[in-house]
């Protein structure tokens, strides 16, 4: 048995999924958030509890699929493309379709359009409880007759008397009695086949739907009205007071996630790592193979270990930004931002990818499907890795704990870096294209409210379970891989402890390090590191671990080292500048190859795929030789070493985005005419 | 006249929404901002109208307000 769930975005879709199926997918609070369908399959308890009996799940088991959010059947954005062609072409045993009970005038356009299909439909009428604090008063009893179609009120955000059980029994029911769903008699008998008659169609749909709102709903407050939710709307996306309270807010999150809390929890898990490695090189004693005790200690559980000890500071900023994210902040952001985005050809959707980005950048990209201009969307989907990820923090936290610990602004200048970069990028791309193209914006405001500690709870570990995931498969590989690479050399011999640049990685790695001669950090273990990076931006800091032999390095009260930053930076051997260069390297060429995969399926084109890779390469290497060269100038009054032939490949970079910089300016000169509508 | 120079909290009814763009008309339909409904300014946010239609907010930019005639 299949059962779909439909309806508006933000009605609920994605928390009456996780209720029935025991998941705990992401749960937002804006448009969008489910990007693409998702299925699971009905807990067993639940079965019990609304058949009273015990389902057989070899005999049977029931999928349920989320679909992405829709207003309507005329599919406006990719998403919703999704949801129809789901619900039109999957054969589905019954439909669920979640309507918002404060908003039933403009959920049940969808209803109907539903209705018509013929598949049984069981409306779960959501969010009753809002309805009652506001003195609505909804006849469900009236409201199912005139739909011909069970209604089932349900509180979703309540664990218990949520009417999950009625509305499954609803849906068992209409299962079992296989009747096709009755349509509302809208189009009479009239086939629809001009454009004329279709708009015809949609205007009695409308005033079919009016009808039945001013028949079963009775309101004691005017939705016109202006309400408290308004006046804090008016403070928190002001014009001018926008930005300081969203850089505030940032501010706060990373605070609390980088040195408050996250810091404190992360010191006892490296504790715990380090007794880890302290008992399995107890265990291995003085008398094993050294190669053995080098990869199992250095290389997987120090490598490893250095990554995972960042764990808790990322598991905070998920937690704090799904708390953001629930609580409708969010979509206030888009619309201070829409005015600075529009400048450069974007919108304030934009600014949505980029900071679901700033957790993990596939989801960042995935998101940008909810932006209906193709080039805004390829534009956001190509720089929106340039927010620094998740995975970027330990490179950050690393590099700025060892070289700039009385400098705590360094982590944070980054993400403003990012919006710097992006917004540059967005002009040359806007220039590339030749698209001055504007667009319109508009988006729904979701209610502001308290956000519930648990889904960011749930939301933290699945994202938490992802990176111990990936420190346990790739990055675990990655580090056993490279350990092995810089032990041996191409004859298989192990490499003497001095002479570490015989091993075969330093013979692949060095021929590399040359280009980043004029970045400052012409090393093989940083051109090394740079190369897994692009598996996983976290093994940068497990190769560097491996590679310089400093593992368990982590003092995170300060996000510095043990023993002292100087010795690790001794061990690094570059200049602060040089630093602050690979850390730029890190976070703005292009990101992991699963963020690539991402941007390979939203780009839907190998030509800007290319495009987006060499341009991020391109940012990444000419930020990065910018840092370094005039940062050296600076400090010391002298160009830092190679120069020259830095300068040359940054003018051949500059040259070649300058060529089709002029070549797209010439496509369509003059333009500025609305040519595409953005929701 | 456009929704624009509309005034705040005044209920005005949508006559026309004027634009070459089928697809947003379509979209504006589907949210219930057609001929005949109703449309509410809730206040001007930075270059965005917040308005009321159906009892939802939504955040529109100045060029659609512009092409929404009351």
């Amino acid at each position: 048995m299949r059962i779909a769930l439909a309806g508006n975005p933000n009605s609920g879709k994605t928390t009456l999924f996780n209720a029935l199926t025991g998941k705990s997918e992401q749960v937002g609070n804006w448009v969008g958030v489910t990007v693409e369908k998702k299925e699971g399959i009905i807990k067993q308890s639940l079965y019990q509890s609304s058949l009273n009996q015990s389902l057989d799940q070899s005999k049977e088991n029931t999928i349920v699929v989320d679909l992405p959010g829709a207003y309507s059947m005329s599919p406006y954005t990719q998403e919703e493309s999704i949801t129809k062609e789901f619900v039109l072409n999957e054969k589905l045993d019954v439909i669920i379709n979640i309507v918002d009970a404060t908003n039933i005038s403009r959920s049940l356009f969808f209803t109907t359009e539903l209705l018509d299909l013929g598949i049984p439909i069981v409306i779960a009428l959501n969010k009753s409880d809002l309805t009652q604090k506001k003195g609505t008063m909804i006849n469900v009893q009236a409201l199912s007759e005139a739909l011909k179609c069970p209604v089932v009120e349900t509180i979703l955000t309540k664990s218990d008397k949520n009417g999950l059980k009625e509305l499954l029994a609803e849906v068992f029911a209409a299962d079992k009695a296989k009747i096709k769903q009755n349509p509302p008699n809208i189009r009479g008998s009239v086939t629809v086949t001009s454009k004329e008659e279709y708009q015809q169609t949609n205007l009695k749909r409308y005033a079919f739907v009016n009808a039945i709102v001013a028949e079963v709903e009775r309101k004691m407050i005017s939705s016109e009205k202006q309400t408290l939710q308004d006046q804090v709307d008016r403070i928190v996306a002001h014009k001018w007071l926008g930005i300081p309270i969203f850089a505030a807010v940032i501010y706060l999150v990373f605070s609390i996630s980088q040195t408050w809390v996250g810091p404190w929890v992360a010191d006892i898990f490296v504790g715990w790592i380090d007794l880890l490695y302290g008992g399995v090189a107890a265990l291995l004693g003085d008398n094993v193979n050294p190669v053995l005790s080098a990869l199992l200690l250095d290389g997987i559980i120090g490598g490893v270990g250095a990554v995972l000890g960042f764990l808790p500071l990322i598991m905070m900023l998920f937690f704090c930004l799904a708390l953001l994210e629930d609580s409708g902040y969010m979509a206030r952001v888009a619309i201070v931002f829409d005015r600075f985005f529009k400048k450069v050809g974007l919108s304030g959707r934009s600014i949505i990818p980029m900071i679901i980005g700033t957790g993990c950048g596939i989801p960042g990209i995935m998101a940008t499907r909810t932006i209906k201009n193709e080039r805004q969307r390829r534009t956001t989907a190509m720089l929106a890795p340039f927010m620094p990820c998740g995975a970027k923090l330990p490179i950050i936290a690393l590099f700025s704990g060892v070289f700039f610990s009385e400098n705590a602004w360094i982590g944070t200048s980054m993400y403003f870096l990012g919006i710097l970069v992006i917004i540059i990028g967005a002009l040359i791309i806007r220039q590339i294209t030749g698209d001055y193209s504007k667009s319109y914006f508009i988006m729904e405001l979701p209610e502001y409210k308290v956000p519930s500690l648990k889904r960011a709870a749930f939301s933290m570990l699945r994202r938490a379970k992802d990176f111990i995931v990936k420190a346990g498969t790739i990055i675990l590989v990655c580090n056993a891989v490279v350990q092995i690479l810089q032990t041996f050399d191409w004859h298989f011999r192990a490499v003497g402890a001095n002479s570490p640049e015989t091993s075969i990685l330093a013979s692949i790695a060095t021929p590399l390090a040359i280009l980043f001669i004029p970045l400052g950090f012409g090393l093989w273990q940083f051109a090394a590191a740079a190369v897994t990076g692009f598996i996983a931006k976290e093994n940068v800091v497990g190769t560097l671990a491996v590679c310089f032999s400093v593992t368990n390095f982590i003092n995170v009260e300060d996000l510095t080292l043990v023993g002292g930053s100087a010795e690790v930076n001794a061990v690094f051997g570059i200049s602060a500048t040089a630093a602050l260069a690979y850390l730029v390297f890190n976070l703005f060429t292009p990101p992991c190859f699963a963020a690539i995969g991402a941007m390979n399926t939203e780009l839907e084109s190998h030509k800007w795929l290319w495009g987006a890779i060499g341009f991020q390469f391109s940012m990444g290497y000419v930020l990065s030789f910018l840092v370094y060269q005039v940062g050296t100038l600076i400090l010391t009054g002298s160009f830092g070493h190679g120069f020259v032939g830095g300068l040359i490949a940054v003018g051949i970079i500059v040259g070649i985005i300058g060529y089709f910089m002029l070549k797209g300016g010439k496509i369509n000169q003059g333009y500025d005419g609305i040519k595409a509508v953005n929701l | 006249m456009s929704l624009t120079k509309g005034k705040l909290n005044t209920p005005y009814t949508v006559s026309s929404v004027k634009t070459n763009y089928e697809d947003i008309r379509q979209f504006l339909f589907s949210l219930g901002c057609y001929p005949g409904e109703k449309i509410t300014i809730i206040s001007k946010l930075a270059s965005n109208y917040i308005v009321n239609i159906k009892d939802a907010r939504y955040s529109i930019d100045e060029d659609l307000a512009n092409a929404i005639i009351v």
